[in-house]
């Protein structure tokens, strides 16, 4: 079962891929991207010229030795990231 | 180096959003050297496509994909090396398969195509859905059955980063390994660049017909853009897991497969190969003999064999057909218009085909251009790359005959139409992309059709540069985003449509070389547009069909059967005096070609007299010429105002048929023979290439190095004058020639056969004004109108005898004043009130005198001019047309046909019953006067009549029938006798007023027939001293007067100094009167002109010729409102209105496009008719209910 949460949190990058990130005070490291994808905004809702996309990554990460998965969301235009759901 | 295999253009209809020859070049700068174009469902951009690539030398890959098994299931098939040909037959027989515009494929159908394709499996496909649904055994299982069915195959891997995208190409990677198919990655493109993915969203939703919504779109595809080489290695990637081994295995069977598939371009653009490689019509037999036999033949039958120049001629158009290898066409086409005419339909050659000896010695043609002095080289020479173009006219109603005979006689294989694309514009771009943000319709056609015909990216221009859409309130935020959007889609294909004319000839390997498929008519249709065809080597002949040649067909069968004379009008002599001086008056309204407002100036300007002179004025009166002014000074000329000039001495024989000026093309090839000595051929290469401004800078550097030395400076830089200014303008003479015919047969007939000639016009409707229109210029010509009678209208326009010929009555002397010699027994009882004046002033009601200043008045002011208009208004004396039941608005054909037949009726009983037209329908024929004269009716007059049957007791009947009928009563031939089930008491219900029945018939007819509009208003136009169309030529030059009437034209063509200038025709019930609006009044004009359907004006007149009269519009006002004023405040107001300064506004904005050779442009210059009103309100006036509006009831009091 998926928890959904929509916590805003700080994430490091690797070559364009989440590598770590910090998570209610507990630092994740990425082990291992199982799926990243893509989503367009629904630009015709908004008048501003470019209202960006968002880009999903599920992947495992571990705080400590237990592993969980997590999906994290980036939004172009704002610039911020959110942890979305955690099955852990 | 990566190859795209998977590319949609924008050919791909409402889907795509980038041209072949955008792809192609991205590709290029990509370092890409092999390109696919994989079109959804039809091979549209092919051509464009190869033409692109063999320009920036890349290798084209062509495909198709199509839906297959399902629409929500597609393949895509790429032709290999040598299967061009069996895409071709691929693609029509998928059209064949599904239904109209929506190919579909099973997998046995590809099958039996497979040899020399390749079928690509992608996600959406059978195969790539059951893998994407993780029923992998299913998946493979499909894989297996598509293997064992097609020899080439391969599995289509795409990851648009679209959620669990990669995952379902990896498990479709993995399906391919073990099932040893192998596996490519494309991109599955449809844009070039990633932004554009907004308009990908809006096609979607336009072409689903479904507002934007997550769940209506294709995947999220901001990913489908045309990817570099390092994108779409980061892409392997990820569909192979990271694995760099399978990822290299991966692109290099992409590249495999690419070079299998690249074809050489040449193959599509056969007429760039050396010698052109033709694809020829079957004549059954060596061609070259043929024509040589059947140009003997003609020479004879000519009367040409001892012509010394003929036979000259004949060699040298002969040898250039040979060299070409076009005799079969020949052969073919002159075999197709003997058939044509063969089956009685009036069929004539048109354009530079006129020019050839051999079209007239054959019978293509029945023009001799050794008579007019047209050349061949204008159609067919030998320097020119490219085919010719042999175009006939046939009867508008009759060309989809001539098709099915050409189909029969050749075969379904082997001919085919031409397609044309229809793109996004304004008005089409704001309709998809409204619809697609979800406004509600009607709202949408509002918007779309405030705006002129312009391309779609000018839509924001226009909003803040046209002063009647500034003031329109659609400058609204709320809107931006629509026009952004709408803006996006210009140009972008939306349709594909049965080009109007163009039929492919062929043989039977015709299919091999374009793929066709079915279009409205279920007329095969190539999906290759004119140019396409010409590219891909392909002959076609145009049949196009003209309205007025089915008007003249149905005005000859009107004369026979009402007069019993069976005209011959090729036989017409084309020097009849009175046909010339009618068209000298600029009364043209309804003749082909002179009947604009524009054209009626310039012939009463010109006043032809002979077919030369109607062959230099259709010359004249087009953009270019218009636009560089060659008007004035040939006029100025022509009358001998001015002493007749040429830039040198040996310019004369070319130009002394047109006194100086450059008119025809044939001349400027002339011109540029004479002074370089380069021969025609030559010359007219030089000629198309002054088309752009680059060509004419060209070209005067060949002219420099080519000019004769024997010219001095200036004469050489005053031709080049001549060549610089008009080289692009020129009209082709053989097109003019052709088009002089019909316009001199239309206007004879208009004044011979005056009633017989509006029939025509009514019925087949080939010009450019409204019906009531032509309807009122019938009026104006002495010819009666009569209403709708359900027991005297035909299916058409009918012509009826209501009194002896005006050629009888010509006799006498002062006839206006006499009553009609013969006031014959079988006049109708119900003269409509418009009847001519003489005879219907005995009547109670009287009407109103129609005519406001009667023709005897005139004749009496000695004034000959005028005296020609009072003849005119005699023409049709004695003749009236009937309305038929095809006017009605909403009628049936098979109403009609029901209506016709069971003619005569004897009550609205025997009528409902036997013709059996549906309720609305009844209702609408009894309020525009059917039944009156069945049931002796005489509405208008008192509203209460008890007692007596109205109208709207017939209406109610109508009713009180339905209910019956319905109720199952209605049997067989048991014929119920009027209130068997309910009773209607005569006269229960108030009788129409006029001007309910004015209205009436607008909203049914769409047009006036009782009475003329404008005569509701006269007290109010008397009163403030409006001008009439009949007085102006008494108008002083300069004076500023008020005109009124109804809008019946309005055009913003180009002009010469680049203005939007609008000119309007109002029509006042004595005839036309033109205005012009320049800029510098539109500020405030500008949405009264467009808005209003009556207007008043004032202007200033301008006498333009002996008989042409226009005005300057100052100002203009919308005659409802002013009416308003009047009733509610009087006299006084409406003048204060009329006087008070127009409201300073900002005119009209936009940059003139302005050409090398110094002409501007506006850009707002249309060729259409203009947007804004045109049509009736749906009341009058401004009135209270029951009220009979202002004119009758004042009158009467």
């Amino acid at each position: 079962m998926s928890r959904l949460y929509g916590d805003p949190i700080e994430v490091w990058t690797r070559d364009g891929d989440p590598a770590q990130f910090v998570w209610r005070d507990r630092l994740y490291v990425v082990r291992q991207v199982l799926d990243h994808w893509v989503v367009a905004r629904e630009w015709w809702k908004t008048s501003e010229n470019d209202p960006g996309e968002r880009r999903f990554w599920r992947l495992e990460a571990s705080p400590d030795k237990q592993v969980g998965t997590y999906e994290l969301r980036f939004d172009t235009a704002g610039g911020g990231w959110l942890l979305m759901r955690a099955w852990d | 180096m990566f190859a795209h295999l998977h590319v949609s253009s924008a050919y791909s209809l409402r889907y795509g959003t980038a041209f072949p020859r955008a792809l192609v070049q991205r590709a290029a700068e990509h370092g890409m050297d092999i390109l696919g174009l994989t079109d959804r469902d039809g091979l549209y951009g092919a051509v464009k496509h190869a033409q692109a690539c063999l320009e920036a030398g890349i290798s084209p890959v062509i495909g198709v994909n199509l839906a297959c098994d399902s629409a929500a299931r597609r393949i895509t098939v790429l032709a290999r090396a040598d299967g061009w040909a069996a895409l071709c037959r691929l693609v029509t027989a998928a059209h064949q398969a599904g239904d109209r515009g929506e190919p579909l494929v099973t997998r046995e159908l590809v099958g039996r195509h497979a040899d020399g394709l390749v079928v690509l499996l992608g996600p959406d496909s059978d195969v790539g859905l059951a893998a994407a649904e993780r029923r992998d055994d299913q998946a493979r299982s499909l894989l297996l059955a598509w293997r064992a069915t097609v020899p080439h195959l391969a599995v289509e891997l795409v990851d648009q980063y679209g959620y669990r995208e990669a995952i379902t190409a990896s498990r479709m990677l993995a399906l391919a390994e073990t099932a040893g198919v192998p596996a490519v990655l494309t991109n599955a493109v449809r844009y070039l660049d990633p932004f554009d993915y907004q308009v990908g969203d809006v096609l979607d939703a336009a072409r689903k017909l479904v507002p934007l919504h997550p769940r209506h779109l294709e995947r999220s595809a901001s990913h489908a853009y045309l990817k570099s080489h390092k994108e779409m290695a980061g892409v392997a990637a990820r569909v192979c897991g990271g694995d760099a081994r399978r990822a290299g295995r991966l692109l290099s069977a992409t590249r495999d497969l690419a070079e299998r598939c690249a074809l050489d371009p040449l193959e599509l653009l056969a007429l760039r190969n050396d010698p052109p490689r033709l694809h020829l019509p079957e004549i059954g037999g060596d061609p070259v003999p043929m024509l040589r036999d059947r140009c003997a033949d003609g020479l004879s039958r000519r009367g040409l064999e001892r012509s010394t120049h003929a036979r000259e001629r004949l060699a040298a158009e002969l040898a250039v057909i040979e060299k070409k290898q076009l005799s079969g066409y020949f052969v073919a086409v002159a075999g197709i218009t003997d058939m044509i005419r063969g089956m009685g339909v009036r069929c004539s050659i048109r354009g530079s085909g006129a020019g050839s000896l051999v079209n007239y010695l054959i019978r293509i043609g029945e023009v001799n251009p050794l008579d007019h002095g047209l050349l061949m080289e204008r159609f067919l020479s030998e320097g020119r790359v490219g085919l010719p173009d042999i175009d006939m006219d046939v009867e508008s109603a009759r060309r989809l005959d001539c098709y099915r005979a050409i189909y029969e006689r050749y075969g379904e294989s082997r001919v085919a139409c031409v397609s044309m694309m229809e793109t996004y514009r304004a008005r089409s771009a704001i309709r998809d992309v409204g619809a697609a943000m979800g406004l509600p319709p009607h709202e949408i056609d509002v918007i779309a059709k405030a705006f002129p015909h312009i391309r779609a990216k000018q839509i924001r221009a226009a909003l803040s540069d046209l002063p009647e859409l500034r003031e329109s309130g659609l400058n609204d935020r709320a809107l931006e985003t629509v026009f952004r959007l709408a803006e996006k889609l210009d140009g972008l294909p939306r349709h594909i449509a049965l080009h109007p004319c163009g039929v492919l000839i062929g043989n039977a390997g015709l299919r091999d070389r374009t793929p066709v498929e079915r279009s409205l008519l279920e007329f095969p249709m190539s999906q290759f547009d004119k140019d396409d065809v010409e590219e891909a080597g392909l002959l076609k002949l145009d049949v196009l069909g003209v309205r007025m040649q089915s008007s003249m067909a149905y005005t000859l069968g009107e004369i026979e059967r009402v007069d019993g004379l069976a005209v011959r009008l090729d036989a017409v002599p084309h020097d009849d005096r009175a046909t010339y001086d009618m068209i000298c008056t600029g009364r043209t309204l309804g003749c082909f070609q002179i009947e604009s407002p524009g054209q009626r100036e310039l012939v009463a300007k010109l006043e032809p007299r002979t077919m030369h002179d109607l062959i230099v004025d259709i010359s004249l009166f087009r953009p270019g010429p218009v636009n560089s002014d060659m008007i004035t000074p040939f006029l100025e000329s022509r009358h001998g105002w001015r002493p007749v000039t040429y830039p040198h001495d040996d310019m004369r024989p070319a130009l002394a048929e047109t006194n100086g000026v450059v008119i025809f093309h044939e001349q400027i090839l002339r011109i540029v023979d004479v002074m370089t000595g380069c021969g025609l051929s030559k010359a007219e290469q030089i000629r198309r290439t002054l088309d752009t401004p680059e060509g004419r800078a060209r070209v005067r550097v060949w002219w420099e190095v080519h000019v004769r030395a024997e010219y001095d400076r200036e004469t050489v830089e005053r031709a080049w004058q001549v060549l610089d200014a008009f080289g692009a303008f020129g009209f082709c003479k053989a097109h003019a020639a052709a088009f002089a015919l019909p316009t001199y047969q239309s206007a004879w007939l208009k004044r011979h056969h005056t009633a017989a000639f509006f029939a025509g016009v009514l019925t087949h409707e080939p010009g450019m004004y409204p019906q009531r229109v032509i309807l009122d210029e019938a009026r104006q010509c002495g010819v009666s109108v009569l209403p709708l009678d359900v027991n005297r209208s035909g299916r058409q326009w009918l012509v009826e005898r209501i009194g002896p010929r005006t050629e009888d009555l010509t006799q006498a002397p002062d006839l206006p004043g006499d009553p009609p010699a013969d006031p014959s027994a079988d006049l109708p009882a119900d003269l409509p009130a418009d009847l001519p004046a003489d005879l219907s002033e005995g009547r109670e009601t009287g009407g109103p005198a129609r005519l406001r200043v009667r023709p005897a008045d005139l004749v009496r002011q000695a004034d000959p001019r005028l005296a020609e208009l009072a003849e005119l208004a005699e023409l049709g004396r004695g003749y009236a047309l009937r309305v038929p039941f095809s006017a009605v608005r909403g009628v049936s054909e098979a109403e009609v046909d029901r209506m016709v037949t069971g003619r005569p009726y004897t009550s609205l009983a025997d009528f409902w019953d036997r013709a059996r037209p549906s309720r609305p329908i009844a209702e609408r024929i009894v309020q525009v006067g059917g039944l009156d004269a069945l049931h002796g009716l005489s509405p208008g007059g008192p509203r209460w009549r008890p007692g007596e049957l109205t109208r709207r007791d017939l209406v109610a009947q109508v009713g009180v029938l339905e209910r019956a009928s319905s109720s199952g009563v209605r049997g067989e031939s048991v014929q119920l006798p009027l209130g068997f089930t309910e009773h209607i008491v005569p006269g229960e219900l108030p009788e129409m007023t006029e001007t309910e029945m004015v209205e009436a018939e607008l909203a049914i007819l769409d047009m006036d027939v009782s009475r003329h509009v404008v005569s509701f208003h006269d007290e109010l136009l008397d009163a403030i001293g409006v001008v009439r169309s009949t007085e102006l030529l008494a108008q002083r030059n300069g004076a500023e007067i008020l005109v009124a009437g109804v809008k019946v034209a309005t055009q913003t063509p180009a002009v010469k100094s680049g203005q939007r200038v609008i000119f309007t025709t109002l029509d006042d019930s004595t005839g036309p009167v033109d205005l012009t609006f320049f800029e510098s009044v539109q500020g405030h004009c500008a949405a009264t002109v467009f808005g209003s359907w009556l207007m008043v004006a004032r202007g200033v007149v301008r006498r333009t010729g002996a008989r042409a009269v226009s005005l300057r519009a100052v100002d203009c006002w919308n005659l409802v409102d002013l009416d308003a004023v009047w009733r509610a405040e009087g006299l006084p107001a409406v003048r204060a209105l009329l006087d008070a300064a127009p409201a300073r506004v900002t005119g009209v904005g936009g940059r003139r496009i302005e050409y090398a050779n110094g002409f501007r442009l506006s850009p707002y210059a249309d060729i259409g008719p203009a947007p804004g009103v045109r049509t009736p309100p749906r009341r009058l006036w401004h009135a209270s209910p029951g009220s009979s509006g202002p004119g009758p009831t004042r009158r009467s009091a």
